[in-house]
């Protein structure tokens, strides 16, 4: 695809998104050879402020928040991977099965779908996951286990519409296979509705893991950014000298990036599915 | 014209829906610890096992009937459950009821609050927006939310926390009033109340509005395409009427159900934002307990919050069903 | 004469673009206080605009031209240049809009507040003396007043639309604009809202526009009716009038689309399509799809004039003042000498004895009549293969009978005749590339190569094959339908303006007679021609024919469209045809022939 086609594709603010993203999917990879130090290591003084040796400075007990900052972009990668692709993956299987048998098959998921709805996701996700080892594994379990309902609904509602749609039937009155009709007249628009799913189930599973990070379900031998900002606002003294501003800053505003990114991202993807969105024709506003 | 028809298929619909998911919730609550590897004091024998008293452990054991078959655990756990007994916090020592009773009251008035603010401000924006589409107004809002909606809300309340200390700490950064204050009157407790409210209701309510009012605004927008509204301006009715009478109504419907569809998203902020400012409400009571690994009282937190979620939800559907006639009929 | 209460004068709507859309290009109406105009149209044709245009609710569009309403009582209004203020002052209180689709009721307010609210705001009614009124208006639509409490959703589709039809009328406007105010009702309801129609135009005087696609619907209550073709005017005129003998080119062939009851017609739509609504051509609208137009036709809209034969009530807009009579034929009369055996013996047969018939453009009439009734010989007087002894004919306004030299040579282009019997018609020498060429040769048209390629492109419009191996093929190889195609084919290839057919299939089998009627009448309709169809078989006549017209002896004995002779033939002659084609005269019967005969 040509870069002018690209661009079509994702608009300005897509392509800037998308740059976002891929900054911190390079920092995630390339985490453990830029981390100077350990994420456990005491490298330094108690609240060094930045320097040369400590890009983000020292935490109260001396850990570099430049090794962090790594590792946590690196947890977030992982999660994204693990959970986001996980729930996308387990929703739309669900989803597209549901959709596509209907009947008591779809009447039986979606009931199963709204309860695990309608229940809080963090504070299932916290009496889930107090009861595990929280590595970046058994997290993105849980968080598949918890999430996969909201992408189930989606994509059934995609898939729901195909069974009744005439081209589709008129395709397989012309005698097109199975997989004819997915090429053609199913992936088209599903496909759509599956990026844009992906995006937004790593969206959440970013959010959910440093979330969950900070309310303290975190492993103590890896860093997360949600665990960088609970420390720091654990810690008395933070609003007393300057520390704030490295020690509890760039976790916030790093997450706040990646997401944004992403959302940036995710938005031009839903545009292009219902353009009908930004093509509408106002009625009652000229008076 | 023929009588109208009953809603109770509707009501039976409901009523099915909640009873299955309390059941879900309760069933969830006892099987979790069962559900665990070894039994759920195993965990907690493996984590500290020399910080637990054995007199905890013996009260545990009790609260659990672990000893018991399955079904009469079941029976056993139910019992309790009627009676309010929770069990005891691992880490206090206290009955969990005992806590819940100090800390959900302060979640639910911080929701309570961040609620009602909330959406009034998406409903009045997002209208005043999609009436307004593609004027500076509607640009404004669309970029704001767009910008805030993705931001996690513990971020959001942390930068919150931080803007509130740098700026000199005019409003309170932590709890939900002054420690050891003597209050002159009721109203002055009313407003430090209030006061240490605001900080904590603005973390909870932006998020809130940001992930709604684009909702509020797109209903808006399609609405004034329908049929509809072209008629209510050729029986040349004010703008006002318009607006808020033949458009308003109907944007509002689909910002009710979202509202049902966000109340897991809201409680789930609310503890966040408790956290940050210390807030002395259910989230608070989480983050001691995960620190602790506090089993009983992640439990009953679990519950409580869920059927905060319910009955939200329960009164968002009865609402529904009074602004939208089809939901009756239908 | 008092200021009618609408007035409307050159209105023009441009939705701008890109690209702008003229959805109404100069239109000028008048509609008097207790008259009914039924503004007839297919979709596209511009009658949502013009709704929208009359409540100054077409938004994004430029709109030009005069609006006006009347009124002793509350005095005139210029609607043109009013801001939205007010308009809002006028809307409902002085012209009220009743809609078709019923998603125009809010679904979340109740029916009694959607129809107390425009009282509230231009009357100043309280609640409930809106309530009241809204209640006594309900109960004239044939509503009960019960409605009022009940949201839109628990009404039927049918009660929704009364609702629709009372809230127009909730604020008595002088002037009410109905959109499709019966369409898709059932026949109670339907009956129901005509009756309260008809009261509102004759007990409270309001002028009511009626918009609308379905003939019978408008014709069923409109005094007058305007033909609306792609924003523009084609034909005003008293309802009866207009609907039973348009005059319009585009009216015409409206009405000959539309089936009736009892009718044996094979349907046809008018030829062509609808122009794109983007372009603006300077000439008439309907320019592309007419059969009959000239030069001036693309020059200017033509504005809607009285056509000559006409009082001042009837107005059409066309250059040619209307359908054009393409043939006409006069008191035609010829007689044959029969030389008797007999010395000095001689006896006259008059075989068209005083026939007077017309033919208008694109129009198909049908001559049946027994054998001997003499409809070979007034085929032969039509195109001048035969010279009456007595009357005239004139083909497109000149005398046929007295053309002479190049002038009988063009007419002749533009009249053919298609004879029954293509055995003897097409000469056994003749290969077929050169019996169809044989017109162009004769007329001297073209070159060589032109001529060739004309050839093979009339033989492909008439389902024949076209490579050369055909062409070499002599005439006597082809079947009976091949050959009648041929001779179709080569009728055609001069273009001709009417097209005389004498018995074209009935030497014909069912299923190539079958073939042949659906070709004759498709290329009659895409090609704009006018057809005199002869047949001594009724059954066949009335599946092609607009217009029939029944011989007997020489004389015509009745004429009629073929569902009126169908469902009331008088003359006995025409009881016999359809008895002697059809299995019973009985309409049940007939309605359900086949187009072919069973018989050889």
């Amino acid at each position: 695809m040509s870069r002018r086609a690209r661009e079509r594709r994702l608009g300005p603010a897509g392509l800037m998104g998308a740059g976002v993203v891929a900054g911190f999917v390079l920092l995630a990879v390339a985490g453990p050879a830029l981390a100077p130090y350990r994420v456990t290591e005491l490298a330094g003084d108690p609240l060094e402020g930045p320097s040369l040796h400590h890009l983000f400075g020292t935490n109260s007990v001396g850990q570099d928040l430049t090794s962090q900052l790594l590792a946590g972009a690196r947890a977030s990668l992982v999660i994204a991977l693990l959970a986001g692709g996980g729930t996308l993956l387990l929703g739309a299987l669900v989803g597209a099965v549901a959709g596509w048998r209907g009947g008591a098959t779809d009447s039986a998921v979606m009931r199963v779908v709204d309860v695990v709805l309608v229940l809080p996701p963090i504070p299932l996700m916290v009496v889930l996951g107090a009861s595990i080892d929280p590595g970046l594994v058994g997290l993105s379990a849980i968080i598949v286990l918890v999430s996969w309902p909201v992408y189930a609904r989606l994509v059934r509602a995609a898939v729901l519409p195909l069974r009744r749609r005439a081209d589709i039937r008129a395709a397989v009155g012309f005698g097109a296979s199975t997989g004819q009709v997915l090429r053609t007249h199913v992936l088209p628009d599903v496909g759509l509705v599956l990026i844009a799913g992906l995006i937004s189930a790593v969206e959440r599973a970013i959010a959910i893991e440093a979330g969950l990070a900070f309310l303290g379900l975190v492993n103590p031998t890896r860093a997360s950014w949600g665990s960088i900002m609970r420390d720091a606002l654990d810690f008395r003294g933070l609003f007393l000298t300057d520390s704030w501003r490295w020690w509890l800053l760039p976790p916030v505003a790093a997450v706040a990036l990646l997401l944004v990114g992403l959302a940036l991202v995710g938005t031009s993807v839903e545009r292009r599915l219902d353009p009908r969105l930004a093509r509408h024709q106002p009625v009652g506003v000229d008076g | 014209m023929g009588p109208l028809p009953t809603p109770s298929r509707r009501a039976r619909r409901l009523l099915a829906h909640y009873g299955l998911t309390v059941a879900a919730v309760v069933v969830l609550v006892f099987a979790l610890p069962r559900a665990m590897p070894g039994d759920p004091l195993a965990f907690l024998r493996a984590d500290n096992p020399e910080s637990v008293d054995p007199a905890v452990l013996h009260d545990l054991q009790a609260y659990y009937g672990l000893d018991r078959p399955l079904v009469g655990q079941l029976g056993h756990f139910l019992a309790r459950l009627g009676h309010g007994d929770l069990g005891i916090s691992i880490g206090r020592r206290v009955p969990v009821r005992d806590l819940l009773q100090a800390h959900l009251p302060w979640t639910l008035l911080l929701i309570g609050a961040s609620l009602a603010l909330s959406s009034v401000l998406s409903y009045l924006l997002g209208c005043a927006a999609g009436w307004r589409r593609g004027r500076p107004l509607d640009r404004l809002v669309v970029m704001a939310s767009s910008a805030v909606r993705p931001i996690p809300t513990y971020a959001l309340a942390s930068l919150l926390l931080l803007g509130g200390a740098v700026t000199g700490r005019l409003l309170p950064l932590g709890g939900a009033r002054t420690p050891f204050a003597h209050y002159a009157s009721p109203f002055a407790e009313i407003a430090d109340v209030a006061r240490h409210l605001v900080l904590p209701v603005t973390a909870l309510a932006s998020a809130l509005v940001a992930s709604q009012v684009l909702l509020v605004r797109n209903t808006m927008v399609s609405t004034l395409g329908q049929d509809y509204m072209v008629l209510a301006r050729a029986k040349g009715l004010p703008l006002r009427l318009l607006q808020h009478r033949h458009a308003g109504r109907n944007a509002l419907l689909p910002f009710v159900t979202s509202v049902g569809l966000q109340a897991g998203f809201l409680v789930g902020g609310a503890v966040f934002v408790e956290t940050v400012f210390s807030y002395p409400g259910m989230g608070t009571l989480v983050l001691r307990a995960v620190a602790s690994r506090d089993y009983p009282v992640l439990e009953a937190t679990f519950l409580a919050l869920a059927l905060v979620v319910l009955t939200l939800n329960l009164f968002v559907d009865l609402l529904y069903g009074r602004l939208d006639p089809r939901a009756r009929t239908g | 004469m008092t200021a009618p209460a609408l007035a409307i004068s050159g209105l023009q709507v441009t939705y701008v673009g890109p690209p702008p859309i003229r959805a109404l290009d100069g239109l000028s109406l008048d509609v008097a206080a207790g008259e009914c105009v039924g503004v007839l149209g297919e979709s596209g044709s511009g009658k949502s605009t013009l709704a929208k245009a009359l409540l100054g609710l077409a938004s994004g569009a430029a709109v030009e031209g005069g609006l006006r309403l009347g009124g002793a009582d509350l005095g005139e209004v210029d609607l043109g240049g009013l801001d939205e203020a007010g308009w809002r002052a006028v809307r409902w209180r002085r012209i009220a809009l009743a809609v078709q689709s019923t998603s125009s009721l809010n679904p979340v307010l109740r029916v009694g507040l959607q129809l107390a609210e425009p009282q509230m705001v231009h009357l100043g009614r309280t609640r409930a003396e809106a309530d009241e009124r809204s209640a006594a208006v309900l109960a004239e639509v044939g509503l009960d007043g019960e409605a009022l409490d009940r949201y839109p959703s628990e009404l039927s589709g049918g009660q929704r639309r009364l609702v629709l039809l009372a809230m127009a009328l909730v604020c008595d406007p002088s002037v009410v604009v109905l959109d499709e105010p019966t369409a898709g009702l059932d026949p109670s309801i339907r009956a129901r809202v005509v009756d309260t129609l008809r009261r509102l135009r004759d007990e409270r005087r309001v002028a009511l526009v009626i918009l609308g696609h379905d003939v019978e619907a408008v014709g069923a209550v409109a005094d007058r009716v305007a033909v609306l073709y792609r924003g523009w005017l084609a034909e005003v005129g008293p309802a009866r009038r207009v609907l039973d003998e348009p005059r319009a080119p585009y009216t015409w062939a409206l009405l000959n689309a539309r089936p009736t009851l009892g009718s044996v017609k094979d349907l046809r739509g008018i030829r062509g399509d609808p122009p794109d609504p983007t372009e603006i051509a300077p000439g008439c609208p309907f320019v592309a799809r007419c059969t009959q137009v000239v030069d001036l036709c693309a020059t200017g809209r033509p504005p809607l004039v009285a056509p000559t034969g006409e009082d001042g009530e009837r107005l059409v807009a066309c250059v040619r003042g209307g359908v054009v009579t393409l043939l006409e034929g006069r008191d035609l009369r010829v007689s044959y000498r029969l030389s008797g055996t007999g010395l000095g013996h001689r006896s006259t047969v008059v075989a068209v004895d005083g026939v007077s018939l017309d033919v208008r453009e694109g129009e198909v009439v049908g001559v049946v009549g027994p054998t001997g009734a003499g409809k070979s010989t007034l085929a032969m007087l039509l195109v001048r293969l035969l010279e009456p002894d007595g009357g005239s004919v004139r083909f497109e306004g000149a005398d046929l009978l007295a053309a002479k030299g190049s002038a009988l040579r063009a007419a002749r282009r533009r009249v053919q005749l298609l004879f029954q019997d293509p055995y003897e018609a097409l000469s056994p020498r003749l290969t077929v590339g050169a019996a169809v060429r044989e017109p162009l040769d004769v007329q001297g048209l073209g070159l060589a190569e032109w001529r060739d390629e004309r050839v093979r492109t009339e033989l492909a419009t008439v389902r024949l094959p076209s490579d050369a191996a055909f062409l070499a093929r002599h005439t006597h190889e082809l079947s009976g339908g091949q050959l009648q195609r041929l001779a179709l084919a080569r009728a055609l290839i001069l273009e001709p303006k009417l097209l005389v057919a004498d018995e074209p299939v009935s030497m014909l089998d069912p299923s190539e007679q079958a073939k042949m009627l659906q070709l004759l009448k498709h290329l009659q309709v895409e090609r704009g021609m006018a057809m005199v169809f002869i047949s001594h078989d009724l059954a066949v006549v009335l599946r092609v024919a607009d217009r029939v017209v029944v011989m007997d002896a020489g004389r015509i004995v009745e004429e009629g469209r073929g569902h009126e002779l169908l469902l009331g033939a008088r003359h006995p002659v025409t009881k016999g045809l359809l008895a002697a084609s059809g299995r019973s005269t009985s309409p049940d019967g007939l309605l359900l022939r086949p187009t072919s005969r069973p018989d050889g």
